[in-house]
């Protein structure tokens, strides 16, 4: 049998490549569906504090919620990149893993910004409730970590290894953005110093390096 | 480090993804160890060398 040659076996598209079509994608069906879901929510609050729903809102309703499921089977009928690899155990459960973080991070954000939207302000500091407060800290202090602890006995070094990269250049902005922002704050060139913004920051920094190192 | 991992593949006619398979790690892990980005630890450059019944330094060599 005629040996292949080793770049035929390899993938027709550079991972990075993929990944980033896979980003729009995600970003752009994610953005589309959380809207959708927002005008569903906010029109099922208006038709219940009058009463109930008539003939046609429910069908504006289901029209609304058909939108989205369309758009769901749009995103996994196009994804791209197609269909899968097989993948070894350990492989397979790191993804689960980092599926179901990614799934906790989604959910926390949609909580959060259903409850922000009467503030008006992105990661605003406004008072939540007692029981959103629950919620997210239980994820976010408990789940997140849990799972986290049981990726990283999972992930294999490749990836680790660019996680952290990513984790030394993360630390690397914040310990040049909080102190220099802290002082611009005090000399009154910038707004007081809001932590989750640098948190976004450095997990964004975080995030670009594990991608260009795992994918590119 | 460079390693003759892509040739190695070829011979036996295996994809990146098999061979990732075979070694339980990602394809991107492959990818990343035959173009030199990444240098396997001890453990899995002795995963390899098993898998190829092949001496590491068969495998991988330094550069200098």
């Amino acid at each position: 049998m005629t040996k292949r040659e080793a770049t035929d076996l390899d993938q027709p598209q550079s991972d990075g490549v993929v990944m980033i079509k896979r980003a729009l994608l995600g970003m752009g069906g994610g953005i589309f569906m959380i809207f959708i879901a927002g005008i569903v929510a906010g029109y099922a609050s208006v038709v219940i504090e009058h009463g109930g729903p008539s003939m046609i809102d429910t069908a504006i309703l289901a029209g609304l919620v058909l939108a989205m499921l369309v758009t769901g089977y749009a995103m996994w009928r196009f994804w791209p990149g197609g269909k899968s690899d097989p993948v070894g155990p350990r492989v397979k459960a790191a993804r689960n893993i980092l599926a179901v973080l990614m799934l906790a991070g989604a959910f926390l954000g949609v909580v959060l910004g259903v409850a922000e939207e009467s503030s008006g302000a992105f990661l605003s500091n406004a008072p939540v409730s007692a029981a959103l407060a629950t919620v997210s800290i239980a994820i976010w202090l408990i789940a997140v970590p849990v799972l986290t602890w049981m990726w990283w006995r999972r992930v294999d070094e490749h990836e680790a290894g660019a996680y952290r990269d990513g984790a030394s250049v993360a630390l690397h902005f914040y310990f040049f953005i909080a102190p220099s922002w802290w002082m611009a704050a005090r000399a009154g060139w910038l707004p007081a110093q809001d932590p989750m913004v640098v948190l976004l920051i450095v997990s964004l920094a975080w995030s670009i390096v594990w991608f260009v190192k795992k994918y590119l | 480090m460079k390693n003759r991992l892509k040739v190695l593949r070829a011979e036996r006619d295996w994809s990146q993804a098999e061979l990732a398979l075979r070694l339980d790690v990602s394809r991107q892990a492959v990818n990343a160890i035959e173009t030199g980005k990444h240098d396997p630890s001890l453990p899995l450059a002795f995963r390899i060398a098993r898998l190829f019944d092949l001496k590491i330094e068969e495998i991988f060599h330094d550069q200098a």
